[in-house]
């Protein structure tokens, strides 16, 4: 589904991806782990367009994807919850998820319906703003907005970020669940533990380059892994 | 005590019909700064194309007003839209001061054709439509202000509508507030940047259009002085907030207004910029401005 070959990229000097490839199957869930500042988020940017590589080629359901700009991507069905969430923080959360839904035309209230199935708290919260919404429920906010878009492969980055252990639970839940239904998952996190237990396959970044990859099982119980991602 | 109170009224009137010539201006500097986060220096001398759009349109070729007006908004939109997509998107990750440096430069190439076009004499500028004035008792109202303050009213009206109800308008508040975050939604972020020059271009030919009713001469400098004014509002309500704007173009007249009938009319600018610096003492971020997240 997803072909990503040698991409280098570059932030003026800093070359921050060096030379990585790696693939998404249809139907997946692959994750994509890493300490700070290995390249994970300048990756999957890479990929949704936000940047762009100096070489190597990407991919995208049979299509080149390399030089495309993001907000058509979007189009073709991919979507891209950033680090951090980057929520509409003054928009409402129901015009949060209307712009989800942009590239839909109008929001269809059935597609409504399933988020707010999905994300109760959503529901309740649907008018307020969304700056004045919980770490949690922002992470919520963030995935139901790209979900809006019906993209065919879900691209996260970090979604765990900053969450109490019980919600980071849920949201490795939901990612689940989402895949269960259909939607192939790209999944970029620090927390390797559970990003190597719910992956079907996994890459390993170290300075921009992977060093490592295989089986999300696999990995879990290799030595090196244990040693510099899992304590030990 | 009597005649007091009906200069008073007057003067507000006039305050309030001048100074709503200026949030229609306003409005285009903060949008654009909003959305695309520059300072549009060119903005100004729109107005001033968008006058003599109208002059051409009246005075040259004998056309009726109303389409007057509707050539002149097509005019300013069209070339709004073209500055910004070849000499400032360009520019889009170079810094701030290159852009700033860009805008004043297109500010110069504008007053530059015109003053080539139609030399540096002033034109006067036509008579669009006769209202009576109206009277009550002592106050008059003339049919200026009156035309005035009914059209920038209806179309801040809609401005609000369409910032908050429409598609487009929620996607211009998306991309004033994270342009990638935006991008990653569907959204264009340069087509929507367009949309931005756009409007403020079209409310620009608005605002000279009544600009030139105002003060009936128009010469290739006109845009200026409204221009820096216009932008003054535009940061003393809130650089960035539409509410802002339009609340800072309204005092900016009334108070340009009422220190010419009471203090000075030759100090009149000067107690406007002095009443700018002390509210931004004491509101960095202007009346309606956010300190952190700019609304547009
Ligand atoms: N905008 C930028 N300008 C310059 N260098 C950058 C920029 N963004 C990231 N970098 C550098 O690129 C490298 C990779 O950063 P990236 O954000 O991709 O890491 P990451 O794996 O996502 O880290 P984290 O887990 O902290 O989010 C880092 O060395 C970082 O300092
Ligand atoms: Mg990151």
């Amino acid at each position: 589904m997803l072909q990503v070959n040698n991409i280098n990229v570059y932030y003026g000097k800093i070359h921050a991806v060096k030379d990585i490839s790696f693939h998404v199957n249809e139907g997946e869930i692959v994750s994509l782990i890493g300490a700070n500042g290995a390249g994970k988020s300048t990756t999957i940017h890479t990929i949704s367009g936000l940047l762009h590589s100096k070489t190597g080629s990407i991919s995208f359901l049979g299509e080149d994807i390399t030089k495309a700009e993001a907000y058509k991507l979007v189009y073709k069905g991919l979507a891209h919850v950033p680090e951090g969430r980057r929520i509409f923080l003054n928009m409402t959360v129901m015009e949060n998820l209307e712009m989800g839904a942009y590239s839909k035309g109008k929001v269809s209230s059935e597609d409504l319906d399933k988020i707010f199935q999905r994300f109760p708290r959503l529901k309740e919260r649907r008018k307020q703003i969304a700056g004045t919404l919980s770490g949690g429920e922002q992470q919520m906010l963030a995935m139901g907005r790209a979900l809006m878009s019906h993209p065919k492969l879900l691209m996260l980055d970090e979604p765990s970020m900053g969450l109490a252990p019980i919600l980071v639970e849920q949201i490795f839940d939901i990612i689940q669940e989402l895949n269960r239904t259909g939607t192939t998952i790209l999944l970029v996190e620090q927390n390797a533990e559970m990003a190597l237990k719910v992956a079907d396959r996994a890459y390993v970044l170290e300075s921009g380059s992977i060093v490592l990859s295989g089986a999300g099982k696999d990995l879990i119980s290799s030595d090196s892994i244990r040693q510099a991602y899992l304590g030990g | 005590m009597m005649n007091f109170f009906t200069s008073l009224i007057n003067n507000l009137i006039s305050g309030l019909s001048v100074g709503s010539i200026y949030a229609l201006i306003a409005l285009g500097y903060t949008m654009v700064y909003g959305i695309a986060k520059m300072l549009n220096f060119a903005h100004g001398d729109i107005i001033m194309v968008g006058a003599f759009a109208v002059i051409v349109s009246v005075s040259s070729l004998g056309l009726p007003s109303i389409i007057a007006i509707l050539i002149a908004v097509a005019v300013c939109v069209v070339l709004g839209v073209v500055i910004e997509a070849i000499a400032y998107r360009p520019l889009r990750n170079a810094s701030p001061l290159a852009v700033l440096i860009t805008a004043i430069g297109v500010s110069y190439l504008l007053q530059n054709l015109a003053l080539l076009i139609f030399g540096s004499t002033q034109y006067s500028f036509p008579r669009l439509f006769q209202m009576e004035a109206i009277h009550f008792g002592q106050i008059t109202i003339s049919g200026q202000s009156i035309i005035t303050l009914l059209v920038t009213t209806i179309i801040m009206i809609a401005l609000h509508f369409f910032i908050n109800q429409t598609k487009i308008g929620k996607a211009m508040r998306a991309v004033s507030e994270d342009k990638g975050a935006a991008e990653l939604m569907g959204i264009s972020v340069n087509r929507t940047i367009s949309v931005t020059f756009a409007i403020g271009s079209g409310l620009a030919a608005i605002a000279g259009l009544f600009y030139g009713l105002t003060y009936g001469f128009i010469g290739p400098y006109t845009g200026s002085m409204p221009g820096i004014k216009a932008f003054v509002a535009a940061v003393f309500g809130g650089i960035g907030s539409i509410p802002g704007a339009m609340l800072g173009g309204i005092l900016l007249g009334v108070i340009e207004s009422f220190s010419k009938a009471y203090i000075s009319t030759e100090l009149s600018d000067a107690i406007v910029f002095g009443i700018l610096i002390l509210v931004l003492t004491i509101r960095p971020f202007g009346l309606l401005g956010k300190k952190t997240n700019e609304k547009v």
